[in-house]
């Protein structure tokens, strides 16, 4: 009833849906960082959206699995393999006892997920297994999973689904963000706001699930801002002084001193999750009144698919 | 003292009061209304700052026209009140030494002996304004003004759990080991943060905290 640990890989780590309503505790809601793909892995191989599955940033993990089980791929792309065999992604396979499976590097995106049938068991903290690894909650014992770990799989809960044609979510190297005005958006130069919408920036290798440094033309404020640490939020994208933004992601500190430029729209926040080091990230703007009909059209895509799930 | 709601992206409002520095006042108002606004089950979260709040909605469940209604019947509401929020935490603190390597630093700026120093910092009864950076830490109201001291230019790699510091005006506790630029001037042996203590959190946001020399 479980699994092996071979290799770990670049990092990876158990997640659910998060514990969303604690960052006024300083928890962030963390949790999968792309909730679309998690959701859909578990829903290929009958699980609810929200069962712990393990998220598996830049490849490289290798394990063994020590029964028969079903498992799903969705996420990043990489190049997974059973028994040597290619998998393919986005589709429930089954398992046998012994069977090893590798995932390569990621060709596009960052995170893949790997659902298996039943779930896998870790620590609970706060109604969430999902792992925060700063302050060592969730997950198994607080940190990634490490060569030799054995995870418990779960009992499992229906049958496996297939997808239909274009629910796969689309992933790629470039990721394009719709995002609205933070607080402090009046606070940059009029340059600034322009070099926000038509620049590419990149992610630098200070890149992880608390935030990503981008890189890019330099966004000016109007003038020196020296601001109270105030509230921040997942999808906030941050300038400090030295004009280069930092992007806020799932488990983002809880509050902030630099300028709150953008926030990322909500039907957009699963695509924080996917942004690699080295990957370009642009930023589109989104006015108020269409980014709840945005959002309503994403829901209703996946409402009748994957019961219980919203963006 | 009327607070401004706006738009912070398409799932979230910001309630911003109007201050120059610290406000007491406000910080009162932004906790009584975090309050009202988290009992309504309304957001996923709600976020109180030292002059603001951050609360966030699930945009497919309702507008942003509506939540900016229901803050301001919420404002309408609590805006008079009067009453302290939170409970008075008393928290026992070794200062100086070992516990406290900043606390030269501290003494040298206020020109205080250490005793002085200590007089000071535990004569005066804390709010907890804001908690936030890592879980627990602990944002407090201003310390004396003589203790006002800036941050380090490079941030120590690893402060302990419970160590207590200063940053400018602001006075914090680290609810976890992790890095950080505070002036250090001791540590508390009490778990701001456990998270396998049945309530993890040893203080809340409106709460207010003594601290008692040992």
């Amino acid at each position: 009833m479980s699994l092996t640990v071979l290799h770990s890989g670049t990092q990876t780590l158990v997640m659910d849906a998060g514990r969303p309503g604690h960052r006024h505790q300083g928890i962030p809601g963390g949790g999968a960082a792309d909730k679309l793909s998690f959701a859909v892995a578990n829903h290929l191989v009958g699980n609810r959206w929200d069962t712990p599955a393990l998220e598996c940033a830049l490849g490289g993990l290798h394990i063994r699995f020590e029964r028969t089980a079903t498992i799903a791929i969705s996420g990043a792309q990489m190049w997974a393999q059973n028994q040597g065999m290619n998998l393919p992604m986005n589709k429930a396979v089954d398992v046998e006892k012994g069977d090893i499976l590798t995932m390569s590097f990621t060709r596009a995106g960052c995170r893949a997920y790997l659902a298996i049938a039943g779930g896998v068991e870790a620590t609970t903290f706060m109604d969430s297994v999902s792992t925060y690894l700063p302050a060592s909650l969730g997950g198994l014992d607080g940190g990634p999973l490490k060569t030799g770990d054995i995870v418990r799989i779960g009992d499992r809960q229906g049958e496996p689904n297939s997808l239909p044609k274009g629910h796969v979510p689309a992933l790629s190297n470039h990721v394009v963000l719709r995002a609205g005005a933070g607080p402090e958006w009046d606070t940059l130069s009029d340059a600034g706001k322009r070099y926000l919408f038509t620049t590419p920036f990149y992610a630098t290798t200070a890149t992880d699930r608390m935030g990503t440094r981008l890189k890019g033309d330099k966004i000016a404020l109007n003038a020196p801002l020296n601001m109270t640490s105030s509230p921040l939020l997942p999808g906030t994208l941050q300038v400090p002084p030295d004009g280069q933004p930092i992007l806020a992601l799932a488990d983002g500190h809880c509050t902030g001193g630099y300028a709150r430029a953008l926030q990322v729209i909500q039907a957009d926040l699963w695509l924080l999750g996917q942004i690699a080091p080295g990957a370009a990230v642009s930023f589109r703007r989104s006015l108020a009144e269409e980014s709840s009909a945005i959002l309503k059209a994403k829901n209703s895509y996946y409402a009748d698919l994957i019961p219980g799930f919203r963006f | 003292m009327t607070p401004t709601i706006s738009n912070y992206g398409d799932h979230a409002l910001l309630i911003r009061w109007p201050t120059d520095g610290f406000s007491e006042p406000v910080n009162d108002a932004v906790h009584h209304l975090a309050a009202h606004l988290r009992e309504s089950g309304r957001y996923i979260e709600v976020v109180p700052g030292y002059d603001s709040i951050v609360c966030v909605f699930d945009l497919g469940l309702r507008s942003m026209s509506s939540a900016k209604r229901h803050v301001e019947d919420g404002l309408a509401r609590h805006i008079s009140k009067t009453t302290t929020a939170g409970k008075l935490v008393e928290i026992p603190v070794n200062y100086g030494g070992t516990y406290g390597p900043d606390m030269p630093t501290i003494c040298a700026t206020a020109k205080l002996t250490e005793d002085a120093v200590i007089a000071l910092h535990s004569g005066q009864i804390y709010r907890v304004c804001m908690m936030g950076f890592i879980p627990g830490f602990s944002f407090l109201s201003p310390a004396p003004i003589a203790l006002h001291h800036p941050r380090h230019a490079t941030p120590r790699a690893k402060v302990p759990a419970g160590s207590l510091g200063i940053a400018n005006w602001q006075t914090g506790i680290y609810g976890l080991e992790s890095p950080g630029g505070w002036q250090i001037i001791g540590r508390t042996p009490f778990s701001i943060f456990d998270a396998e203590r049945e309530v993890p959190f040893l203080l809340n946001a409106g709460d207010r905290v003594r601290f008692i020399p040992q």
